[in-house]
C-alpha cells in the first residue's frame, strides 16, 4: 500500500474576465503517492500547468482542498507557503528561471540558504556536491546566459534538489531543450525517482511521459483517465512508448 | 499614433502620474518664488511712493524750528520738496521686555492717508480709522514676532524719570513700508495728536529728567537725478541738517532692508527649486530609459509595421509632455494659494502684506524656458530609440548582462540579504543612478539648510555676529556714577570673563554724509571681507554699502568729519556690519581721536563670557544695581526671533518637499525596477524566500544607494555651502557666513534621507507580496 503524499479534493479553479467565469479545473480529485513518478498529460488548454501549480500551492484555488501529508496547504499563509516551498517542495520550470545575475553556484546555494540549513559551509558543500553530480561544476561561476540550455536546466534541477524536497514539481521541463539535453535531464529525474524521490511532472512529450510510473490524463479541467506503468527501464522504453501511445490514441489525444 | 499614445499612457500611468506630481511640486515651488520675489520689491517701492516717503529721509532731534530747517532744505535747487512728520523718540517696554532700539511715537493724521491698516486677524486690510483714541496705539505686525504682542497688550513708554510713563494699549496693526520689517530695529507707533502733545508737555516739564526726545522725520524729495548720497552731501554743505541728524537713510536702502528677508528666502527657495528641477529631469531620464527597455519589443514591432524612429520618439515626447504640462499649469495656479500661505506666515516678520498676483511675463518666460528645456531633454534621452533594430528587439538580443567576475561580490554567504541587494545594485547599477543622483541632490540641499540653521543657532548668534561689526556676548556702557570696574566684579560673580574690548559708536560724516562709526580699540576683531583692517590711525574700513555709495575701493581716500575736526583716511578694507542697514564705517581708537575728543562714557565694554548662558542674569543684576546709569546689551535682538521663526518655517517646508520628492522618485524608480525584475522575484518566491525578506532586500538596495548619495551629498555640502550661501546672504547684507555645523546637523539630513528612501522603497516593494507567482513564472 503506497502512502499518499499529496491529495486533491474537488479542486476547482476559475478565472474571471469581468463577470464572465472561465472554469479551468473542474472538481479535480486525485492522490499523488510517495515515491511515484507521476505525469500529467493532456491537450493544450486542458489545465495541466494550472493543476500542477494549484497542487504545489504556487497558485490559489477557487474551491476544494489540497492536502500535503495531512496538512491542508491551500489556505496556508504566505509565510507558511514560503517555508513549504523552501523545505518540502522543489520546482523545475520549462524556462529554467535561474536568477539572471547570479552564477550557477549562487543560484543553487541561494536556494540552500532558503531551506533548512543556515550553515554556510554546509550549504557550500552541498552545492558543490550537486554541481558535481549534475556535471556542471566546470561552469559553476558562469552566469545563466553563459551556459547551454542543458547546463542551465541541470542547475535548475540541482537548485530544486538541494534541500532534499519531499516532492519535485516539473512543468514541461524538457520543453526548451534539445534531444540530448532532454535525455540527460530525464535520466537524472529517473535516477532520483529510483532512489525514492517523488516527482509530479507536466508534459506533452511522450518520451518524457514514459519515465513516469503513473500517467494522469486531463481533459477540459477534469482527470479523464489514468495509466499505471511499471518502473521505467531503459530496455523497455519502446514497449512503454507504444503502450502510452495506444492509451492516448484511445483518449483521442 | 493616437492609439499607441493612449495605450502607452495607460501602460505607464504610474510613472507618468509620478512625473505629473513632481512637476506639480516643482511648479508650485517655482511659481511661489517668482510671485514673492517679483511682488515684494515692487510693492515696497509702490507703497513708499504712495505713502509719501522721500528719496532721502532724515531723522532729526534737538531742534525747535523744524519748519525753518525744512524751508532751508526746500530752497535748494536740488530739492523738490520736504515733508515733515513729527514724532517722539522713546524707549519702550512690552511685557517686561525692554526694546533695543528707540521707538518713534508718530502722530497719526488720517487725512494724510499714509498708512494701510490690517484687520485684527491680519488676513486683510480694513478702512483706516478716522482718528486714534487717546492712549491707543497701532503697531507693525512684525512686533508679533519680535515681542509676541497681541491686540489689547500694553506698551510702556518712559517719557521722563519719576514714573512719567505713557502707557498705550495696542488697538491694531498697520502696514509700515518704511520700517515695518523685523530686520529693521527702529519701529514706528501711530498715536493720536493729543497723546503726542501730552508727551511733548511731559518732556518740556521734565527738563534734565527727560528720557524721550522730540523728533521729526524730514522726507526730502530730489529734484535732480543725483544719487541720494550726493544729495545728502549737498544738503549738509548748505544747511544745518547735519547738526540735528540722528540718522539718514535713502529710499533704496530702506527698501532694500524691507525686502531682505523676502530676497534671502526667495534666493534659497529659488536654489531649492533648481535642485528640484534637476531631480525632475533625473526622474524623467530614468523613466524614459526604463520605458525604452520594457517597451523595446513593442517598439521593434511598431518599426516592423512601418513606424519610423522619429514617429515613435514623437509619441514618447507627447507621452511625457502631457503630465509635464498639466503639472506645470496646475502648479502655476497652486502657487497663488501657496504664495498667500507664505505671505500669511511671514507677515509678522516682514510687516507687509505683499500682493500675490502672478508676474505674468516672468511666469510665461520662466516656465516657457523650463518646458523647452524638458522637451529638449526628452528628445535627447529618446535618441536611443533610433538604434533599436526590429529583429534584435523582438528576439530580445539587445539585453545582455555583464558582470565583472573578478570584482563581483558573492551573492551567497553570511548576510545574504545584504549581499543580494548589493549584487543587484552592481548588476543593474544604471537603474539606480537616478535614485543616487536624487539622494545626492536632496542630501546636499538639506545639509545646506541644516548648516544655515546650525549657523543661525537656537538664539540666532550666527546672524547677530554677522550683523555686528565684532563678536561679543554682552556689552556694558556706564554713565553717571556707574563704575566699570565694579560692573566687571558683578559680571565675574556670574561667569568668568574670557576676553574684553572697547567699542564706541559715535556719528561722523564721511565725505559729507552722516554715518555711524564703529570705533574699536582692537581693530583686528572686525569682520573683514576684503583687504585688511584699520590697524593704523590713518586707515578706515567701510561696509560694501558705504563703499558702493561713494564708488570707492580699497586704497582710495575718504574725508571723515568728527566733532573736533576732519582728516583723510585710506580705505584699508571692506568689512561686514549690517547695523544701521549697512550705513556705517569702522575706525580704530587712535584714528577716531584725531578728529574727536575722548569721553569715557562713549565706550561700551564688550565681554566674552566663559558661560554665555548667564547673559540675562548678568543684565538683570547690572540694571538692578545701576538703574538708568548703565546700558547693557546682549548679543541678541528682538527682530531676530522673527528671522529664526521664518528660517524654521523654511526648513520645515524644505523637509516636507524633500519627503514628497523622495516618496515620488522612490515609488517611480522602484515600480520600474520591480517591473523589470518581477521574474527574479518570482523565482526567489518559488524557491522559498518569504516576500517580507524580498521586500527588505529591495528596500536595502535603496538604503545602500541613499547612504552612498548621503556621503557624496554631505561632502558636496561641506565644499559648496559657504560660497553658495554667502552669495545668497549678501542679498541680506550678511557677508560673513561661515557654517560650522555640529555632528547633529551633518548626520540628521543624511539619516533622514536614508531612512526615507528605505521606508518608501519598502512601501513600494509591497507589490512583491501582491505579485501572482504564476504570472511571474509565465512572463
Amino acid at each position: 500500500m503506497k502512502n499518499v503524499i499529496l491529495r486533491a479534493k474537488n479542486v476547482c479553479k476559475s478565472f474571471y474576465q469581468g463577470s464572465e467565469e472561465t472554469q479551468i479545473l473542474k472538481s479535480v480529485t486525485t492522490d499523488i503517492y510517495e515515491g511515484d513518478f507521476t505525469v500529467i498529460m493532456g491537450a493544450s488548454g486542458a489545465g495541466k500547468s494550472t493543476l500542477l501549480y494549484a497542487l504545489s500551492g504556487m497558485d490559489s484555488i477557487t474551491s476544494g482542498e489540497v492536502i500535503f501529508k495531512e496538512q491542508k496547504i491551500n489556505n496556508f499563509s504566505e509565510k507558511e507557503q514560503a517555508v513549504l516551498r523552501a523545505k518540502q517542495f522543489g520546482f523545475i520550470f520549462q524556462q529554467m528561471h535561474l536568477v539572471s545575475n547570479l552564477t550557477l553556484f549562487e543560484n543553487i546555494a541561494v536556494a540552500g540558504y532558503a531551506g533548512e540549513s543556515k550553515n554556510i559551509k554546509d550549504i557550500q558543500e552541498k552545492t558543490m556536491k550537486w554541481l558535481q553530480q549534475m556535471n556542471i561544476d566546470g561552469v559553476k561561476n558562469h552566469l545563466p546566459s553563459q551556459v547551454s540550455g542543458g547546463e542551465a536546466q541541470r542547475a535548475a534541477i540541482a537548485r530544486a534538489m538541494i534541500n532534499n524536497p519531499q516532492l519535485i514539481f516539473g512543468d514541461e521541463l524538457t520543453g526548451a531543450l534539445n534531444k540530448s539535453s532532454s535525455e540527460e535531464v530525464l535520466n537524472l529525474l529517473t535516477g532520483f525517482n529510483k532512489n525514492g524521490q517523488s516527482i509530479l511532472m507536466v508534459t506533452h512529450d511522450i518520451k518524457a511521459a514514459i519515465r513516469g510510473n503513473r500517467i494522469l490524463y486531463l481533459e477540459d479541467g477534469k482527470i479523464l483517465d489514468e495509466l499505471d506503468l511499471a518502473a521505467y527501464q531503459e530496455d523497455n522504453a519502446k514497449t512503454r512508448e507504444a503502450k502510452v501511445n495506444d492509451w492516448l490514441t484511445a483518449l483521442q489525444w | 499614433m493616437k492609439i499607441v499614445l493612449l495605450s502607452n499612457l495607460k501602460k505607464h500611468k504610474g510613472s507618468l502620474i509620478g512625473i505629473f506630481l513632481l512637476m506639480l511640486l516643482l511648479s508650485t515651488a517655482f511659481g511661489t518664488v517668482l510671485t514673492v520675489w517679483a511682488n515684494s520689491s515692487a510693492y515696497i517701492q509702490e507703497q513708499m511712493q504712495r505713502s509719501g516717503f522721500g528719496d532721502l529721509t532724515a531723522w532729526i532731534s534737538g531742534i525747535s524750528q523744524v519748519s525753518q530747517l525744512a524751508d532751508d532744505i526746500e530752497s535748494l535747487e536740488e530739492v523738490e520738496r520736504v515733508e515733515v512728520q513729527r514724532f517722539i523718540f522713546s524707549n519702550y517696554t512690552i511685557d517686561n521686555q525692554e526694546s533695543d532700539s528707540e521707538g518713534q511715537l508718530i502722530v497719526y493724521k488720517s487725512e494724510e492717508k499714509r498708512y494701510r491698516f490690517f484687520t485684527e486677524d491680519l488676513s486683510d486690510y480694513k478702512e483706516q480709522p478716522s482718528k486714534i483714541a487717546e492712549r491707543e496705539v497701532y503697531v507693525s505686525p512684525s512686533m508679533v514676532s519680535m515681542f509676541d504682542i497681541q491686540i489689547g497688550d500694553e506698551i510702556i513708554f518712559p517719557i521722563a524719570r519719576n514714573q512719567k510713563n505713557m502707557i498705550f494699549t495696542v488697538k491694531g496693526f498697520y502696514e509700515d513700508p518704511f520700517m515695518g520689517s523685523s530686520m529693521i530695529g527702529m519701529k514706528g507707533f501711530l498715536i493720536s495728536e493729543d497723546d503726542y502733545h501730552t508727551a511733548c508737555t511731559i518732556l518740556q516739564n521734565a527738563g534734565m529728567d527727560a528720557l524721550a526726545r522730540d523728533g521729526s522725520m524730514l522726507h526730502i524729495f530730489s529734484a535732480t537725478s543725483m544719487t541720494t548720497s550726493e544729495l545728502n552731501r549737498v544738503i549738509n554743505e548748505h544747511t544745518t541738517l547735519a547738526q540735528y541728524t540722528e540718522f539718514v537713510h535713502s529710499k533704496e536702502a530702506i527698501a532694500g532692508f524691507m525686502v531682505v528677508l523676502q530676497n534671502a528666502f526667495s534666493g534659497l527657495l529659488f536654489a531649492f527649486a533648481l535642485v528640484l528641477l534637476i531631480v525632475v529631469l533625473v526622474a524623467i531620464s530614468h523613466s524614459i530609459s526604463s520605458t525604452i527597455e520594457t517597451d523595446m519589443v513593442n517598439m521593434g514591432i511598431l518599426k516592423t509595421i512601418g513606424f519610423t524612429s522619429i514617429k515613435i520618439r514623437k509619441i514618447q515626447l507627447l507621452q511625457y509632455s502631457i503630465p509635464i504640462i498639466i503639472g506645470m499649469v496646475l502648479g502655476i495656479f497652486l502657487s497663488i494659494p501657496f504664495s498667500s500661505l507664505v505671505r500669511s506666515m511671514t507677515l509678522t516678520t516682514t510687516g507687509v502684506r505683499m500682493p500675490i498676483s502672478l508676474p505674468v511675463v516672468w511666469t510665461l518666460f520662466s516656465f516657457g524656458m523650463i518646458l523647452l528645456l524638458m522637451i529638449e531633454f526628452i528628445s535627447l534621452r529618446t535618441r536611443k530609440i533610433g538604434k533599436i533594430k526590429p529583429v534584435q528587439a523582438i528576439l530580445g538580443t539587445t539585453q545582455k548582462i555583464s558582470i565583472n567576475m573578478q570584482k563581483r561580490i558573492s551573492a551567497f554567504g553570511t548576510k545574504i540579504y545584504f549581499r543580494l541587494a548589493f549584487r543587484q545594485l552592481i548588476t543593474e547599477k544604471r537603474r539606480y543612478i537616478s535614485a543616487l543622483i536624487v539622494a545626492i541632490l536632496l542630501v546636499f540641499f538639506v545639509s545646506l539648510i541644516g548648516r544655515i540653521d546650525a549657523w543661525l543657532g537656537s538664539d540666532g548668534k550666527g546672524m547677530m555676529d554677522a550683523f555686528n561689526p565684532v563678536d561679543h556676548d554682552i556689552g556694558v556702557q556706564t554713565f553717571g556714577n556707574a563704575d566699570n570696574a565694579q560692573a566687571e566684579t558683578i559680571i565675574r560673580s556670574y561667569s568668568d570673563i574670557t576676553d574684553i574690548y572697547l567699542l564706541a559708536m559715535p556719528s561722523v560724516a564721511v565725505n559729507g554724509v552722516d554715518y555711524t562709526a564703529n570705533v574699536i580699540d582692537q581693530p583686528e576683531r572686525f569682520h573683514m571681507l576684503e583687504g585688511k583692517t584699520c590697524i593704523n590711525d590713518n586707515e578706515i574700513v567701510l561696509t560694501e554699502f558705504v563703499a558702493a555709495h561713494f564708488g570707492v575701493a580699497i586704497g582710495d581716500i575718504v574725508t571723515v568729519q568728527g566733532e573736533r575736526g576732519s582728516s583723510e583716511y585710506i580705505v584699508s578694507g571692506i568689512y561686514s556690519c549690517a547695523n544701521d542697514m549697512g550705513d556705517n564705517v569702522g575706525m580704530n581708537r587712535e584714528g577716531y581721536l584725531k578728529i574727536a575728543d575722548d569721553n569715557p562714557h562713549i565706550w561700551c565694554w564688550h565681554y566674552f563670557l566663559a558661560d554665555s548662558s548667564k547673559k540675562t542674569a548678568i543684565t538683570e543684576a547690572l540694571e538692578n544695581t545701576y538703574g538708568g546709569d548703565v546700558h547693557v546689551h546682549e548679543n541678541t535682538w528682538s527682530g531676530l526671533f522673527g528671522i529664526i521663526y521664518a528660517m524654521r518655517v523654511l526648513v520645515v517646508f524644505m523637509y516636507m518637499m524633500v519627503t514628497l520628492f523622495i516618496l515620488i522618485v522612490t515609488v517611480m524608480t522602484g515600480s520600474k525596477i520591480l517591473m523589470a525584475e518581477q521574474n527574479d522575484f518570482g523565482i526567489y518566491k518559488a524557491i522559498g524566500f518569504p516576500p517580507n525578506h524580498l521586500r527588505a532586500t529591495f528596500a536595502l538596495r535603496f538604503g545602500i544607494i541613499a547612504v552612498i548619495g548621503s556621503i557624496i551629498g554631505t561632502i558636496l555640502a561641506a565644499i559648496f555651502t559657504n560660497p553658495f550661501v554667502s552669495s545668497v546672504m549678501k542679498l541680506a547684507g550678511i557677508s560673513n557666513f561661515a557654517s560650522m555645523p555640529s555632528m547633529r546637523s551633518i548626520l540628521v539630513p543624511s539619516g533622514v534621507v536614508t531612512v526615507l528612501f528605505l521606508l518608501f522603497a519598502y512601501l513600494a516593494a509591497g507589490k512583491i507580496k501582491k505579485m501572482n507567482l504564476i504570472q511571474l513564472i509565465r512572463e
